[in-house]
């Protein structure tokens, strides 16, 4: 993978997209880009120079993991990357219920009428689920395939 | 109890057993291979405690219970549950816990990974292990989580994402290679494991083709490869650090013929002593003619009637200076 550590700079835009949306005012830790869009955590230990020189040494595949990407100028967050930074989220958060858990966590969008516009982020008491795209009626759904409810016979 | 239809195992496969086991034990570990597996499962503790998710759970109308005290993540579900449904609940979905076997756990309690330490976990994927690692650390410290194919490396980052580790740096290359690049760049590491591939005699409960693909070349020839992985990865390891390593097979050859290669050529290393929740046995000391560094019988074996689980081999590593 091309390794590419976000400056102060470009992680400052991600950060102030972030807070407009959610409230969210710090990314803790290491931003790396993947491609044009897909944007990686990293907490661990190491600093920018000792991962930029092990990248020198080994193929590096996958530095933290995916928490978030840039689309049509906005930051969607993963289901991962919302619950690492869920403390922080202040706004834009729709709580729904039970049966809705089980349709949005299969893939389904949801016909509800939240008030709001653009990505807002799904959540059932304590635990989130995700991030969907609020418009007039109804919720978008994000929900990766590989993280959706199945039933037995599919 | 349990009871179900098993492939016949090879006679080759039994013949060598019976050398490993006394009648009275061959029979004891026949009989739990037609036993339905354990469904055991690891609470991750970077997305939620324990106690919630046995409250979560048993409000599904699971019973659970939890086999180890001072492990209270490791859980056993105990109800009935139609295939495929630990896989398919919303709390797995959300990274809460992991499908993972019971002696599949022991290579990284014995690791005892800290925060802020430095870990390499050579074979990592599918990551069962690695999750574990990163939940000891609380996420701190670095784990470079290495594997040498692409598809498998797909998986891993999968699961590493589900259960939300965030101090993982993942390498795509063999293994030995790696260890030796790594240590052109000075590279150390504090915790090593070696989860080595091998002929996987240990998982017959759970995994049915292994009785099919069981195959006395590959017992000889895959030392060689377990071997290098130990020796590379020796050379990285920090003074006084600790390397663990595992096998899923009971095959002498893979085991202890592998760690005594090892202790004979390195002459600053010692085994340790293992303290594992489960009963294991020591390692052996000789087997079909070859003789083992004594030291060998520090190594655990853990046989699938002994505790319920799985086979698993482990040897606990520790360079001196």
């Amino acid at each position: 993978m091309t390794l590419h550590i976000l400056s102060e700079k470009e992680k400052k835009e991600i950060l102030d997209e972030l807070e407009e949306q959610f409230g969210i005012l710090e990314i803790p830790g290491i931003v790396v880009k993947r491609g044009e869009e897909r944007l990686f955590l990293f907490q661990g230990s190491f600093t920018e120079n000792q991962i930029k020189e092990l990248d020198s040494t080994v193929p590096i595949e996958r530095v933290g993991i995916y928490f978030a990407k840039i689309s049509e100028g906005h930051i969607r967050l993963s289901i991962d990357g919302i619950q690492i930074l869920k403390n922080q989220i202040t706004k834009n958060v729709v709580e729904i219920n039970l049966e809705d858990v089980e349709k949005w966590m299969q893939g389904s969008e949801l016909q509800i009428t939240t008030g709001k516009k653009g990505y807002i982020i799904i959540k059932y008491k304590n635990d989130f689920l995700g991030t969907g795209k609020a418009s007039e009626n109804k919720i978008t759904n994000f929900i990766p395939k590989n993280r959706r409810l199945k039933y037995k016979d599919q | 109890m349990n009871q179900r239809r098993i492939p016949e195992a090879k006679p080759l496969f039994i013949e060598r057993m019976k050398k490993l086991l006394d009648d009275a034990e061959f029979e004891k570990y026949e009989k739990i291979l037609k036993e339905q597996p354990v469904r055991s499962i690891r609470c991750n503790t970077l997305k939620i405690s324990p106690a919630e998710l046995k409250k979560k759970l048993e409000g599904k109308g699971w019973k659970i219970s939890q086999p180890w005290p001072k492990y209270p993540e490791v859980i056993i579900i105990e109800s009935e549950l139609e295939p495929g449904e630990l896989g398919r609940a919303l709390e797995h979905m959300l990274g809460y816990y992991y499908i993972q076997e019971l002696a599949s756990m022991l290579p990284v309690m014995l690791l005892e990974p800290k925060e802020n330490e430095t870990v390499l976990d050579l074979c990592a994927s599918p990551g069962s292990k690695t999750t574990q690692i990163a939940s000891s650390m609380k996420n701190k410290g670095t784990i470079i989580a290495n594997e040498i194919a692409l598809s498998r490396i797909k998986i891993l980052a999968s699961n590493l994402e589900r259960c939300g580790v965030t101090n993982v740096i993942i390498t795509k290359k063999e293994g030995s290679a790696l260890c030796e690049r790594l240590k052109k760049q000075n590279f150390e590491f504090s915790k090593i494991l070696v989860d080595a591939p091998c002929s996987g005699e240990g998982t017959l409960r759970s995994s049915m083709k292994t009785y099919l693909m069981w195959n006395i070349k590959t017992i000889k020839k895959l030392p060689k490869i377990q071997k290098n992985l130990v020796e590379f990865a020796l050379r990285i390891l920090s003074p006084g650090g600790t390397l663990i390593y595992s096998t899923c097979t009971h095959a002498p050859e893979e085991n202890e013929g592998v760690i005594s290669d090892i202790l004979d050529q390195f002459k600053d290393i010692k085994l340790e002593k293992i303290d594992l929740p489960v009963k294991h046995r020591e390692g052996i000391t000789s087997w079909e003619n070859q003789v083992y560094n004594s030291q060998v019988k520090k190594c655990a074996r853990i046989y699938p009637q002994d505790n319920n689980t799985e086979g698993f081999f482990l040897a606990k590593i520790k360079k001196i200076k």
